[in-house]
């Protein structure tokens, strides 16, 4: 198939899912407006309108960024952490089965146990302020780091390190030539997952013991009875985490797997 | 040019009682400028004899040295599948094995895909090129660090029978331009007799029976009497001592 065809194809095809992604959009929209006008008071679920209207208040306020900053400021720090701490525990257990022996009950264990559990932990431990959330992030996004990075470490293919080593490459070039960019796909869905998970606990964990924050916001507007600012803070919520998804993360991947989907074309 | 001392070399893999014995106290010596295939039936111990010689198994016992002017070899190696990065271009995937050879030297990379007659594929991606493409690729690194010693095991094994002969003829021209000393493995007793100054018969069990001088003037026709000769000779040798049976 000539180029330009393809070129064409693929530009149908992105509008196309636009157009149903608008779809979607539409009819999600049309529905909450069709409940909030027909079926229940407006005070209970509150017209679209009136949420996009609080959600430009708080973002004129500048409230957004002082909650939005608390919030990202805890899950930058847990996240970091986790990710150190799991990135270097998927390493340890994919390459021994002693490590694996030694850590894979306790990852296995933080994976399944509801995050509300260490939320409700780390508050009792640390009671009111910023500490908590960060220590119930780290503890839920660390088994999601490293169950992805042992997926990926099993997987290395050992007949390129093989290789390498044929031509006298030491462990240094190896790392960074063929475990690193192997690994990538796994980091980046350890990042996906666990950055996800880590959004969900901070949020909770802010509920529970927060002084600042998006969670917190939510607990003052649910104490307020105000469903209005409490869909616009998750309505916020979402539109953030639908930025980092589609903008910095699927970007990133793109970037750093090109050679599959140029590989994929031909 | 580089030349290998094997001495009584002995692999065995533990687990079974008594352990596998993969190669058997086997002894030869490989001067600079042969074409010595190493031939015999899968599982007979080729591709761990290439393994240990470069380095990335080790041997039960014995002794291998291979040397250039008194010091230690350059080595090049073919894998039977290409290996590549498939996250690195074709040119990239040659500059990652040149710290073998000293500084990357593009231009050396770029000469030797010329040679293989992929000069234009550099800055494509390996998944982007045929199994035969790759494979030359893998051969172009192999030569582009200008190794002493060429190690090649079964690198034609995976093409289709075309490809392969139009590989082995480039292949038979790039040894006659560089005469680099080769150690080449494989099952293909023709492919041997077409390629090689000499061939060592590996039997099952890591035995070598046999080491025999291929005293024929190249280019080898495969389809010339004398090649089919000295084929069905080297096969009969090989039926008598039972090897193919299994």
């Amino acid at each position: 198939m000539s180029r330009a065809r393809t070129l064409v194809r693929d530009t149908g095809e992105r509008w196309r899912r636009w157009a149903w992604r608008l779809a979607g959009y539409a009819v999600f929209l049309g529905a909450w407006q069709g409940v909030s006008t027909f079926l229940v008071e407006g005070f209970v679920v509150p017209p679209p309108r009136a949420i996009l209207t609080e959600m430009g208040g708080i973002v004129a306020s500048g409230q957004v960024w002082i909650h939005f900053g608390a919030t990202l400021r805890t899950i930058a720090i847990g996240f970091a952490v986790a990710y150190a701490l799991g990135a270097a525990a998927g390493m340890l257990m994919g390459r021994s089965r002693w490590w694996e022996a030694f850590l894979s009950d306790w990852v296995l264990a933080t994976l399944t146990t509801p995050g509300l559990i260490f939320a409700l932990v780390a508050a009792m431990i640390f009671g009111l302020g910023p500490a908590g959330p960060v220590a119930a992030v780290i503890v839920t996004s660390f088994s999601y780091v490293a169950v992805n990075v042992v997926e990926g470490v099993k997987a290395v293919p050992h007949e390129l390190v093989d290789m390498a080593r044929a031509f006298g490459r030491g462990p240094a070039p190896v790392v960074r030539h063929i475990y690193l960019p192997f690994l990538a796909p796994y980091l980046f869905t350890a990042v996906r997952y666990g950055f996800s998970i880590a959004w969900k606990i901070a949020t909770l964990s802010e509920v529970i013991v927060g002084t600042a924050g998006i969670g917190f916001m939510m607990r003052q507007k649910f104490q307020e009875f105000s469903m209005t600012g409490f869909l616009a803070w998750v309505l916020l919520f979402f539109a953030f985490a639908l930025f980092l998804e589609r903008v910095v993360v699927q970007r990133g991947m793109r970037r750093v797997l090109r050679w599959r989907v140029t590989a994929a074309v031909r | 040019m580089a030349g290998v001392r094997v001495r009584e070399l002995r692999k065995e893999f533990p687990g079974g009682d008594p352990p596998v014995v993969a190669i058997e106290d086997i002894s030869f010596t490989v001067d600079g400028q042969e074409f010595v295939s190493v031939v015999g039936p899968s599982g007979c111990g080729k591709s761990t004899l290439l393994n240990i010689l470069s380095g990335i198994d080790t041997a039960t016992r014995g002794q291998v040295d291979i040397t250039q002017n008194g010091r230690p070899a350059r080595l090049g190696y073919v894998f039977q599948s290409a290996r590549l990065l498939p996250w690195r271009s074709v040119l990239d995937n040659l500059l990652f094995v040149q710290p073998a050879r000293g500084p990357a030297d593009r231009e050396r990379c770029r000469r030797y895909l010329d040679m293989v007659r992929l000069g234009h594929t550099a800055g494509q991606y390996p998944g982007q090129l045929s199994g035969g493409m790759q494979q030359r690729v893998g051969i172009a690194r192999a030569f582009s660090i200008e190794p002493d010693l060429l190690l090649m095991d079964e690198p034609f094994s995976h093409l289709d029978a075309i490809t392969a002969r139009s590989l082995r003829r480039e292949l038979h021209d790039l040894w006659q331009e560089t005469r680099k000393t080769v150690l080449f493995v494989t099952h293909d007793v023709s492919e041997a007799v077409e390629l090689s100054t000499r061939i060592l018969m590996l039997a099952p069990g890591g035995r070598l029976v046999a080491d025999l001088p291929v005293r024929l003037p190249f280019p080898r026709d495969p389809a010339a009497d004398e090649v089919a000769l000295a084929r069905a000779d080297l096969l009969r040798r090989f039926e008598s001592l039972d090897l193919l049976a299994g």
